[in-house]
């Protein structure tokens, strides 16, 4: 260090190198000090909260949108599908872009009809830039899509967004059967957080498409997509870069279901129930409980349901006294004589009667005090339990109804399935009812009267079934006495065809009664058709021996005669029934009939279930030309080796029946299985 | 004088140091530019990096000449500043509510800038002056304090309060390597804490005043100034360790971080690399504060010592202000991040208060 000092302010000595360094040092530490807060800080917020900062962050640029999946398709025995999904297209609004583009809202509405609310919701949107994406319109036509299209630069912030609906071929066809699906509401996604639904989703209402929801469903997928500040997408790039692999998470299509009914065998019930305006058929195979057709009248246009209904269209649909969203044939009614094959079989059981008892008929029966009347005023002289059942004599059902009581009738009832679900896997089925003492007790007027008794024995009084349960108690009859669950769906599957589950044949319980009386039940049952007394005997077919029973349900109890046709108020007016088995020796099919209100039961019922299953037999197992061969007696073999090996003629029977002559029998789906969108106003 | 001499000599000894400090932040600083959102729109990375260059070839230039014009002129320069300084409050173009900015044609000239230097030389030349005295009093003390307050005022003017106080931090560290008596330091203490309620009801502008209470309850203003510090701590935290890679910081490139390439350019470089590209960056400027003061040490004179403690004082407030400020240490005071922000002006003075630490340091050895 040099003391020479050439200009002031030089240094000036070694105790001023001193001092100068050491505040120096100290100004060093002073730095020091907030540059260590600093690191600190840094610290806490990229180490310490990191993660947090990270979630912030992510949530961000992150947008994620549900990928609805596949809702599972519907198919019916032969693979014919009977709901499906079609592409449709939602006009969305984003509000931050729309804060930024203040005019679209008003100018939109000039393009398309939109609605009052929703175009104040859009407007108060881009007032605030905030909230999620708006549905502006759900599933519009192509002309609408279109617009939008066209407008797209004049009109930021709108865009469109391709989803499903569900789409149904057949219309109306087993329309309760299958059920129709609707958006939910917000309020109720809200309910049903926990499940994953969120606002708009689809969701089945009614049938199938509610009872398997879970199945049919599928579980939704997920896209992230990356946007800006703004809300705007990100390109794909930008999005692979920051997402990678959690930009999608893939949906899981719905698992399908493939029924057991047969849509042409549907439509013939349709056809066989032409002239009456209400009422529910059963068709099934009494040899494991398979539905083969479930039919309820009147029916809804389920694509109708399933879109936008006009609030008239809903209105008067609610309004209609034929009510056509009840499922006829899950709902009960009184069986009427129907039902007698209990009281048959309870007296036989029981050792009150056996098949030979003959009691004369005088057409009618004192109880009590009270009268009770045969439908044939003039009576049905001897009757034993056959002639009794084929002519339905009501006298000697009330005899045996006053010996067995009513809680014997009742046990037996409950034998036969009646009183209790059928299982089916249906939303909303009717146990019917079974009355007892007990329930009398408690829902009558003045407790319980022994002459309740003898109402319930020719199915009057409190007694309720479905037409469903009638079906199965026929075919556990037919069967020999097996009860079967009713089989509607036949399989679960995947997407791609592979079966996940499928439905037993599934005895609910075998009846616990002796074959014999079983066998002379059914002898009954056959002569409703095939002797001169029984009721039946003009709808009897000319090649094949079938069974049934004709009931006719009185809905009020009237002092005058049963009144029929014109006369009567229509909701006056009685119940038709008429229950059948065919062959009545080898059984394959059971068909039960409900006309609700349509009279006689020999007269409205009988013909339809006939009908069916004549059409069942020549049609749907393709038994035509055997059947033709048959009756005109030029080969009477082959239709009898028809009807006894079942399963070679199913292979061999046409796959596809056509109704009648030059007539399609359905609507055939669009090509493509619905694919192209239709377009609906 | 010897410059003949002298001039095989003063390449030898180029400071080394501080050009490897100098040029790796404004690597960094290039990089981060050039990786920030929309620059390929803006093109700002390339306008940077001219200046840069320009900035830096002027520095050398600087560098090789003898410090001791800017000790004859401090004063002048001084008062040319103020000049420009009032000018602008009349004259200046008003941009985001603040008036700081004189439209030359070709540049947009900040004086305030330029009163960071100008008190730098201004009161190295008083102190160096004054000569080596013990325990300077108010007598000696108050031209000084005159010397800073009056440009400081006139730039919370402006307003910009971030310049105003790093004005106020370059003075009190330059203070600090004097001998002041305990009687002014005290003094001192108590004038500011009386200040305090002074400035901030009649001095400081309502939207800086919300800033320090968006500031204190962040949770309450998340829509205004409170916004743009949450976003830009969501990306300094969300950079955790290693931060997201080039190109990758999503809070950057999809615009929730503003002045990304400004003042909150700290955000961007911590999303992209974290805590440890974060720590090399303030370790940098930590490094270069501190060789400034070692520049300091060696200075030849009193006013080449305090320029350089001037200089790192500069600087190193800069980074200590503009990174608390983007942590949300600090409330948002607006001041870019030396060598890594973009912006001319910025460059501009930056390079040559580095020009002024290189010809301090070109000379150390002359003595």
């Amino acid at each position: 260090m040099s003391s020479e000092v050439s200009f002031g302010g030089a240094l000036s000595g070694a105790s001023e190198v001193a001092h100068r360094t050491r505040r120096l040092l100290l100004v060093g530490f002073v730095f020091l000090v907030p540059w260590i807060v600093i690191v600190a800080r840094l610290w806490f917020l990229q180490l310490e909260r990191g993660p947090h900062y990270e979630s912030l962050a992510s949530g961000n640029f992150v947008r994620e949108s549900d990928i609805t999946p596949d809702r599972g398709r519907i198919f019916d025995a032969k693979g014919r599908v009977l709901a499906e999904n079609r592409p449709s297209y939602d006009i969305m609004a984003s509000p931050n872009i729309l804060f930024r583009n203040k005019e679209v809202p008003q100018l939109l509405a000039t393009k398309l009809p939109i609605d009052r609310d929703k175009l104040e919701r859009l407007i108060a949107a881009s007032e605030t830039g905030a909230g999620a994406e708006i549905v502006v319109r759900r599933d519009v036509p192509r002309d609408q899509v279109a617009v939008v299209e066209t407008w797209k630069n004049e009109l930021p912030g709108i865009y469109l967004r391709i989803s499903q609906r569900r789409y149904y071929p057949f219309d109306s066809l087993a329309a309760h059967t299958i059920g129709y699906v609707s958006g939910i509401s917000e309020e109720e996604a809200r309910s049903w957080e926990s499940t994953g639904y969120t606002g708009g989703d689809q969701v089945g209402r009614t049938g199938l498409e509610r009872w398997f929801e879970s199945i049919l469903r599928g579980a939704p997928g997920l896209e992230r997509n990356v946007v800006d500040v703004r809300g705007v997408e990100q390109s794909a790039a930008v999005a692979n870069e920051l997402l990678g692999s959690l930009r999608r998470v893939e949906p899981v299509p719905g698992q399908e279901l493939v029924l057991t009914l047969d849509a042409d065998l549907t439509q013939i019930a349709d056809d066989a129930m032409a002239r009456t305006p209400s009422g529910g058929l059963v068709a099934l195979d009494p040899r494991d409980g398979s539905i083969l057709a479930l039919y309820s009248k009147p029916g809804f246009n389920l694509n109708a349901w399933s879109g936008r209904l006009s609030n008239e269209e809903k209105r008067r649909i609610d309004n209609d006294p034929f009510k056509p969203m009840l499922n006829k044939v899950t709902s009960s009614y009184f069986p009427g004589s129907t039902y007698k094959v209990v009281t048959a079989m309870a007296g036989l059981e029981e050792g009150l009667v056996n098949p030979k008892t003959e009691v004369d008929c005088s057409g009618v029966f004192h109880y009590g005090n009270r009268d009770f009347r045969c439908w044939n005023r003039t009576g049905h002289g001897e009757v034993n339990l056959s002639s009794a059942l084929a002519a339905s004599c009501d006298i000697y059902f009330y005899g045996l109804g006053v010996e067995l009581g009513i809680d014997r009738l009742a046990r037996y009832a409950t034998e036969f399935g009646f009183g209790e679900m059928t299982g089916v896997t249906l939303p909303g089925e009717s146990a019917g009812l079974v009355p007892t003492k007990a329930w009398h007790e408690t829902h009558s007027d003045g407790g319980f009267q022994f002459g309740f008794a003898v109402n319930t024995s020719v199915g009057q009084g409190d007694v309720r079934t479905t037409p469903l349960q009638l079906a199965l108690t026929y075919a556990a009859l037919a069967n020999g006495g097996s009860l079967y669950y009713p089989r509607l769906v036949d399989r679960i599957q995947l997407q791609d065809g592979t079966a996940v589950y499928e439905y037993p044949r599934k005895a609910r319980r075998q009846l616990p009664f002796k074959p014999e009386n079983i066998r002379q039940v059914m002898r009954g049952l056959r002569a409703v058709l095939d002797t001169e007394e029984g009721t039946a005997r003009e709808y009897r077919l000319s090649y094949l021996d079938a069974a049934g029973k004709t009931g006719t349900a009185q809905v009020r109890a009237l002092d005058t005669a049963r009144l029929d046709g014109a006369e009567a108020l229509f909701a006056d007016r009685d119940h038709a029934w008429f229950v059948a088995v065919a062959p009545a020796d080898d059984p394959r099919i059971v068909v039960s009939v409900f006309v609700e209100h349509g009279g006689h039961g020999a007269s409205a019922a009988a013909p339809v279930a006939m009908k069916v299953i004549d059409r069942y037999f020549r049609e749907v197992l393709g038994m035509d030309e055997a059947v033709t061969a048959y009756v005109d007696g030029s080969d009477r073999t082959r239709l009898h080796e028809l009807l006894h090996e079942p399963e070679a003629v199913a292979a061999g029977a046409p796959p596809k029946v056509s109704g009648e002559p030059g007539v399609p029998m359905f609507r055939s789906p669009k090509e493509g299985s619905g694919s192209v969108p239709e377009v609906r106003p | 004088m010897k410059s003949t001499r002298l001039a095989g000599n003063r390449t030898r000894n180029v400071d080394l140091v501080l050009l490897f400090l100098l040029m790796t932040i404004a690597l960094v600083g290039y990089v981060d530019l050039h990786s920030s959102a929309n620059v390929a729109v803006t093109g700002h990375d390339k306008a940077h990096l001219i200046r840069l260059t320009v900035g830096l070839v002027a520095a050398t230039a600087i560098g090789f000449r003898d410090y001791r014009f800017l000790e004859r002129w401090a004063y002048i320069i001084y008062a040319g500043v103020m000049l420009l300084l009032l000018a602008v409050l009349f004259v200046g173009d008003i941009r985001n509510g603040s008036q700081r900015w004189i439209d030359l044609g070709f540049f947009d000239l900040q004086p305030s800038e330029l009163a960071k230097l100008a008190v730098i030389i201004a009161l190295a030349r008083y102190f160096h002056d004054l000569g080596e005295r013990d325990r300077l009093g108010f007598a000696d003390l108050w031209p000084p304090a005159l010397m800073v307050a009056f440009p400081c005022v006139l730039i919370l003017e402006e307003p910009d309060l971030g310049t105003g106080l790093v004005v106020l931090f370059i003075a009190l560290t330059m203070m600090a390597v004097q001998r002041i008596s305990w009687l002014v330091i005290g003094a001192s203490g108590l004038a500011a804490a009386a200040a305090a309620p002074i400035m901030w009801f009649f001095v400081m502008h309502d939207y800086q005043k919300a800033r320090v209470f968006a500031f204190m309850s962040p949770e309450r203003h998340l829509q205004g100034d409170a916004w743009q510090v949450s976003q830009s701590m969501i990306a300094i935290g969300s950079g955790g360790l290693t931060g997201k890679g080039f190109l990758k910081g999503s809070q950057v490139q999809g615009g929730f971080v503003t002045y990304h390439e400004t003042d909150f350019i700290f955000a961007h470089h911590a999303e992209q690399w974290g805590f440890m590209g974060s720590l090399l960056l303030l370790g940098l400027y930590l490094a270069l504060a501190w060789w400034s003061l070692n520049i300091a040490r060696t200075a030849r004179d009193r006013f080449a010592m305090l320029c350089s403690v001037g200089v790192g004082a500069f600087v190193f407030w800069h980074v200590i202000i503009n990174i608390g400020m983007v942590t949300g240490t600090l409330p948002v005071v607006g001041l870019w991040l030396p060598l890594v922000s973009y912006g001319g002006t910025a460059t501009v003075t930056v390079m040559a208060a580095m020009g002024l630490l290189t010809s301090i340091s070109l000379r150390r050895h002359v003595f």
